[in-house]
């Protein structure tokens, strides 16, 4: 495989062309990758692009048992490599979509606020609930880890034994852990008390991370999700991750160590924003809390009169 | 053919792992061999083609015509011809090309690869190289890739199952038996292949021909006759990426150059008898039978499933050598061996007419001939 910078860039001037939905046409596992290739099995389609074309693209999926020929696939952009002076190659990879989100009926709307530790997302859902109370509110977290001295009563704290039924059992909306320094913390959000939300009427609000929210949209469809992505204030990357150091600390909630910890996932978070862009309605950027609750009060609004 | 071109010698090294021997052992081996074996002497010989696909990336070696040249005591004017895995039959149809002009009267042909040198991954990459780099190799797509890829679809169209395909591998290596330059000289029953590791899904290890060293040398004549002649020599050619064709389960090249060559040969399809056909991968064997048109779409296991003697064709055996699954594929050597494989069962049943078909990448070039026995 050619990797210079010029090949890259002449490679990189024909993918929008690739960047469409498509069909399966057929597929393989090729399982020893060529040279310049990372290992491993590596599954592989032949595709129909919507404009008639066909490409050959590597197919993103968890279970390469489960593809058939006609599934539809969605494109994505995807790092394929780092080059030893640090030049970072992407291609276009085909996902097969979660096949639930389809499937699904529409059970009612879920708004879900997805942001980095610190950007906002308690008070925000906070002030939401005092202003458009008649029409949301806010389901609580479950949690593995122990409770500590600031916590709102957004939590309600399980055992992971409890946590771990609860998800092998399918009462869980969605789930994620989070691995910290010194234990592994689950969190998730249980069926049940969404489905109350429900029954009166109400929208319920939802605090999510890159995993609860792709969890969300595959378990109740992605139409079914209000999800805002709430960003710090800031020019750069680096601007909005001192904003995010600078409200942690104010927060006085953790330790340093642990706001370093929060910092790192935060990076991931921002660019999950760009990443994944199809998993939002909409972003937001938090520089004025009264703008942004005015703004998703009116969102609620909108469904509800509906 | 405008001329009669006989095939005056042949020879070959063995199909295998000569970790003793270099690209450049292996065909003076090829040429020692094909030079004892025919009517001329070595300064008969007007000029030499060499096929060779990867020399540069195996053994840092390009300029293999003059290298096949110099095992020549006169040097004869020499070149290289290179269309992948069809490199041989190119490097054929070149001779001919040469002997109908009257650029030359006796021509030494010689395929040779040296592939075990370098590492999987590195032969993986270089074998791609048939391939369109840009539209197919991007994505990580290996050659057994291309052909899972073609497997998973016939099976789908054609609902072939896992269990009939192993049939096919089976036969070749029951057929290298008998065959001492083969690399594999083992029966292997149908069930081993599909339980073999999986290289490409639904291909398996023993769906594919190796990684193999070996040469194969012809030395085609129209001044030196023999009883065995060229009656065609046919290329045709597809799209080099798979993406760009309107179907995967046939190859148009294979039927191009199939017709042109019955043309040529004034002949139809029932009137042969032995075929060496390019089985770089179990389901190509199946997918060329029908594109040459002995079986119908979908139906090329027949041939695999009941005796040839019940299919109304005059054909009495289909790579009998082994084909390219059990006598090793050593790429740019394969098209010549099978040429030297057909001749040698022509004599042996005292039939007219064999055929050795030969192509590169997924079929982008295909090179069909057809022997005439006198």
């Amino acid at each position: 495989m050619r990797n210079t910078p010029a090949s890259n860039h002449r490679a990189q001037k024909n993918l929008q062309q690739k960047l469409q939905e498509g069909t399966i046409l057929s597929y393989t596992t090729v399982h020893h990758v060529p040279e310049g290739f990372p290992n491993g099995p590596r599954v592989i389609g032949l595709l129909e692009l919507e404009n008639g074309t066909k490409v050959t693209g590597q197919l993103i999926t968890h279970h390469s048992s489960l593809i058939t020929i006609g599934m539809k696939v969605i494109p994505r952009m995807r790092l394929s490599s780092v080059n030893k002076q640090g030049l970072r190659t992407y291609d276009i990879a085909y996902e097969i979509p979660v096949q639930q989100a389809v499937k699904h009926e529409f059970p009612g709307y879920v708004l879900a606020i997805t942001g980095p530790s610190g950007v906002g997302k308690t008070t925000v859902s906070l002030l939401l609930s005092t202003t458009v109370g008649n029409y949301v509110e806010r389901v609580p977290i479950l949690t593995t880890r122990e409770p500590k001295d600031g916590d709102s009563d957004e939590y309600v704290h399980v055992s992971p034994e409890e946590f771990l039924e609860l998800k092998n059992n399918g009462k869980l909306a969605t789930f994620t852990n989070i691995p910290s320094r010194d234990e592994k913390r689950w969190y998730g959000y249980r069926t049940e008390d969404i489905e109350a939300i429900w029954q009166q009427k109400k929208i319920p609000v939802i605090i999510t991370e890159m995993n609860l929210l792709q969890g969300l949209a595959s378990h109740y469809g992605r139409r079914s999700i209000l999800s805002l992505g709430l960003m710090p204030p800031g020019k750069s990357k680096r601007q909005m991750l001192s904003a995010l150091l600078h409200r942690l600390r104010d927060r006085g909630r953790d330790t340093e160590q642990q706001i370093e910890d929060r910092l790192k996932n935060a990076e991931a978070d921002l660019d999950f924003f760009k990443d994944r862009k199809e998993l939002f309605d909409d972003l937001i950027v938090n520089d004025n809390i009264d703008t942004v609750v005015g703004h998703l009060g009116g969102l609620v609004l909108e469904r509800v009169k509906v | 053919m405008n001329q009669s071109i006989y095939l005056t010698g042949s020879g070959q090294t063995r199909f295998g792992e000569h970790w003793d021997k270099s690209l450049k052992d292996l065909m003076e081996e090829s040429i020692d061999a094909a030079i004892e074996s025919a009517d001329c002497t070595a300064l008969d010989i007007d000029m030499v083609v060499v096929a060779n696909m990867i020399g540069e990336m195996t053994s840092d070696q390009a300029h293999l015509g003059a290298m096949a040249a110099s095992f020549l005591p006169h040097h004869p004017p020499a070149l290289r011809a290179e269309a992948a895995c069809a490199s041989g039959a190119v490097a054929l149809h070149t001779a001919c090309a040469l002997l109908e002009s009257g650029k030359a009267q006796t021509v030494l042909v010689i395929g040779v690869e040296k592939m075990t040198d370098i590492s999987p991954s590195k032969i993986a990459a270089a074998l791609m190289g048939a391939a369109d780099s840009e539209k197919d190799a991007a994505c990580g797509l290996t050659f057994p890739g291309i052909f899972g890829l073609i497997a998973t679809r016939y099976m789908y169209e054609h609902n072939l199952s896992r269990e009939q395909l192993n049939l096919v591998s089976a036969r070749h290596h029951k057929n290298a038996i008998t065959n001492p330059f083969a690399q594999f000289r083992k029966e292997i029953p149908a069930e081993t292949i599909s339980a073999s590791p999986r290289v490409a899904d639904p291909l398996c290890m023993l769906d594919c021909s190796p990684i193999s060293d070996g040469a194969a040398a012809v030395i085609l004549s129209t001044k030196f006759e023999s009883p065995i002649k060229i009656a065609a020599s046919q290329l045709a050619t597809d799209t080099l990426s798979i993406t760009d064709r309107p179907t995967i389960t046939s190859f148009a090249a294979t039927k191009d150059a199939m017709t042109s060559a019955l043309e040529e040969a004034d002949i139809s399809r029932d009137d042969i008898s032995h075929i060496e056909l390019h089985d770089c991968f179990s389901i190509a064997a199946l997918i060329s039978l029908e594109d040459m048109g002995f079986a119908n779409p979908g139906e090329g296991i027949e041939l695999y499933e009941k005796p040839l003697s019940t299919i109304h064709y005059a054909l009495s055996s289909i790579n009998a050598s082994g084909g390219l699954k059990a006598c090793g594929h050593p790429v740019a050597a394969t098209g010549i061996k099978q040429i030297i494989d057909v001749s040698k069962q022509m004599k042996e049943s005292g039939n007219m007419y064999g055929l050795a078909h030969n192509f590169g990448g997924a079929a982008a070039t295909c090179g069909i001939h057809i022997l005439q026995q006198s």
